[in-house]
């Protein structure tokens, strides 16, 4: 009982996850800021700006559902920390079972559907606008993603993330056999987190703020807050589904292995936002449809004739 | 599908200045729109008739916070031109530097712009990075970095020293690396390229029903250029291309002012070398004879007119400023129909709209 509530709400559950959170956003908006020549934020800058917003007040417009406004990021965010609990930290998993991979998969999209009922309930014009940007780019990436993500597990023979991750331990690290999936992860992760360049839902120059122009204070903190979380759950399944070889490498070398793993990881997004412009939607959806599908499914493909 | 009316301005994240449209968007396509301006009408032209000459130099500098000089340039001249004066050669170079300092600043200010709005914020950090260097040279050589008070009625009211000299030559010399460093990014980098190639086109034909001027103009193709084809001194001495391009597009638009910054730095490095020495003013008269003159100029975004009528007092009679940024105001609603969301801020910043000169 006490085992699992340390589990739930330290390690590798709540308080874990947002400190994880906080820390990949500072590295990254520092990075970001020097790929741009500018200084960039001190270390305490993700934590001043959440304390700031749940701070702030909290406003809707007129007519707007406050009790679905709340629920929403309440919602998503213990989707997301539930998702971030079956996922293996530099080895280690409280919880598994065969079939996890699904559910979090399952629990991942539940912020983007959350996020498309925000802009819907907050009754803006940009954030009606944005709500249905986003589901549009939920259908654009989430099939190859999808798609993608099968590979590592029809490989493994497990759909169990634990279980792919000790399959590789055998196998080698799956990006070696497939390095078209491991990109085809990373795009359909950036569309997921919405960040730049597939920040359409939230293109401030386009929709104002997207779904969450209306949104404010504690809602808009909670919503920053998942959104990170939301990125190391992603960055931490890509890792174990792809670069997950270290399960039997002694404790303290596996964990600084997946430390470098996750820097890795957020400097190629760092980069990716840095050096791309934003698609328009229909760019995007030409993108996941007529390339990024077939070339999924050349992927899986290959890896079908592997495994025969 | 269900059409919901968009509201753009007068604040938005898209906008730098004050500017009203409100637009009919079904889905991701917009219908059309329709147009608010004078958000930030001053009255200048009232105001210039209550002040004298020499006043009215100051308010003109105020109409534009990116083309000040060129506004003062255009109005010294018309007022010499009543005079019959005619500024000492040193003058007339160092005002031309002024201008094509403030052209490399704007088009790379604008550069900026474009790419922020597309979602690439590396691009818009660097240019205005770049552009740091060109107002610390107008910083140096008239303590302004934005309102430079750099001409006065008979001249310009700075000399250059050895010192500007050498950090002119110095930043121009940085600023050439720069400018062709963010070319060549964005002449590679595809997603720029997808977002602005084909976007708000502009035909020929359509500049010259609108008499769209400057680089809009020039991106369709019109080889226009007033610094060529009516040039005030020093421009009939110096040599330089006139930038076009045959498609029209937000992309040749972009393609356009970038060659262009580069025409302009080469255009900085003529006017240092031929430099002449001697004084940089002449005395002018407070009182204006009677008369009228019309003087024009090619501003960062095309032709600005001044027309000038003075009843023989120290006070203007009338004062008409035609800014570049009016006729492409009106092409603005049509050019806002029949495209996508995500196609308003390429539409915006592609005409470089400049709503303070426009309402004055």
């Amino acid at each position: 009982m006490i085992e699992g509530l340390f589990f739930l709400l330290f390690f590798p559950g709540l308080a874990f996850q947002v400190v994880c959170g906080l820390a990949f956003e500072w590295l990254d908006r520092k990075l970001l800021a020097r790929f741009q020549r500018r200084v960039g934020p001190p270390w305490y800058q993700p934590l001043a700006d959440l304390i700031k917003l749940f701070s702030k007040e909290d406003l809707l417009p007129k007519g707007a559902n406050h009790l679905i406004a709340a629920l929403l990021p309440l919602v998503s965010f213990s989707a997301v920390l539930t998702a971030g609990l079956y996922i293996p930290v530099a080895g280690f998993t409280p919880f598994s079972f065969e079939g996890d991979l699904i559910v979090i998969l399952f629990l991942m999209s539940v912020p983007t559907l959350a996020y498309y009922l925000a802009g819907i309930v907050s009754l803006g014009v940009y954030s009606v606008l944005g709500g249905g940007r986003s589901l549009l780019q939920f259908f654009s990436y989430e099939v190859p993603l999808l798609i993608a993500l099968s590979g590592p597990a029809i490989l493994g023979q497990s759909w169990s993330v634990a279980g792919i991750m000790e399959a590789q331990t055998v196998q080698g690290p799956f990006v070696i056999f497939q390095p078209l999936g491991f990109i085809l992860a990373i795009v359909g992760l950036i569309g997921k987190l919405k960040r730049d360049p597939l920040d359409i839902p939230s293109a401030k120059s386009e929709v104002v703020g997207g779904s969450l122009t209306e949104i404010t204070g504690t809602k808009l903190g909670l919503w920053h807050l998942l959104m990170k979380v939301q990125a190391v759950v992603g960055i931490f399944l890509v890792i174990n589904l792809y670069l997950g070889w270290l399960k039997y490498l002694p404790a303290h070398l596996s964990i600084l292995v997946f430390v470098i793993e996750c820097l890795i990881m957020v400097v190629i997004l760092s980069v990716t936002s840095a050096v791309f412009a934003r698609l328009r939607i229909d760019q995007l959806a030409g993108l996941g449809w007529k390339i990024l599908v077939p070339l999924a499914l050349l992927q899986i493909g290959f890896v079908i004739l592997m495994g025969v | 599908m269900r059409k919901i009316t968009v509201p753009i301005g007068p604040q938005h994240p898209l906008l730098k200045e004050p500017l009203s449209m409100k637009l009919e968007i079904s889905g991701e396509r917009v219908l059309g729109g329709t147009l608010r301006l004078g958000y930030v009408h001053r009255g200048i032209e009232k105001l210039a008739q209550q002040r004298t000459y020499v006043q009215n130099v100051h308010l003109i500098e105020r109409i534009c916070g990116i083309c000040s000089h060129v506004h003062t340039t255009t109005y010294c001249s018309a007022v010499e031109a009543i005079l019959g004066i005619e500024i000492p050669p040193r003058a007339q170079y160092i005002r031309a530097l002024m201008c094509e300092l403030e052209r490399i600043h704007s088009h790379l200010l604008w550069l900026g712009i474009l790419a922020k709005h597309v979602g690439l914020d590396t691009i818009f950090m660097h240019a205005w990075h770049d552009r740091e260097l060109v107002l610390d040279i107008m910083e140096s050589i008239s303590g302004g970095r934005v309102s430079h008070a750099a001409n006065e009625i008979g001249g310009v009211r700075f000399d250059l020293d050895e010192e500007n000299e050498t950090l002119i030559r110095t930043n121009i010399s940085k600023l050439h690396d720069q400018v062709s460093g963010v070319l060549d990014v964005i002449e590679n980098e595809p997603a720029l390229q997808a977002r602005t190639r084909g976007v708000a086109p502009i035909s020929t034909d359509l500049i010259r029903q609108y008499c769209m001027v400057g680089p809009i103009a020039r991106a369709s193709g019109l080889d226009v250029d007033l610094r060529r084809d009516d040039p005030w001194p020093p421009y009939d001495r110096l040599d330089f291309n006139v930038i076009t391009h045959p498609d029209g597009d937000a992309w040749a638009r972009t393609i356009v002012r970038a060659e262009e910054t580069r025409e302009s730095l080469h255009l900085c490095e003529a006017i240092l070398r031929d430099l002449p020495g001697g004084d940089v003013t002449v005395r002018a008269p407070r009182k204006v004879p009677a008369g009228e003159a019309v003087t024009r100029s090619e501003a960062p975004r095309g032709e600005v007119f001044y027309y000038l009528r003075s009843d023989g007092s120290d006070q203007p009679a009338r004062l008409k400023i035609r800014t570049p940024t009016l006729p492409a105001l009106s092409l603005l609603p049509e050019q806002l129909s029949a495209i996508n969301v995500a196609d308003i801020p390429v539409v915006l910043a592609g005409i470089d709209l400049c709503i303070a000169c426009a309402d004055r």
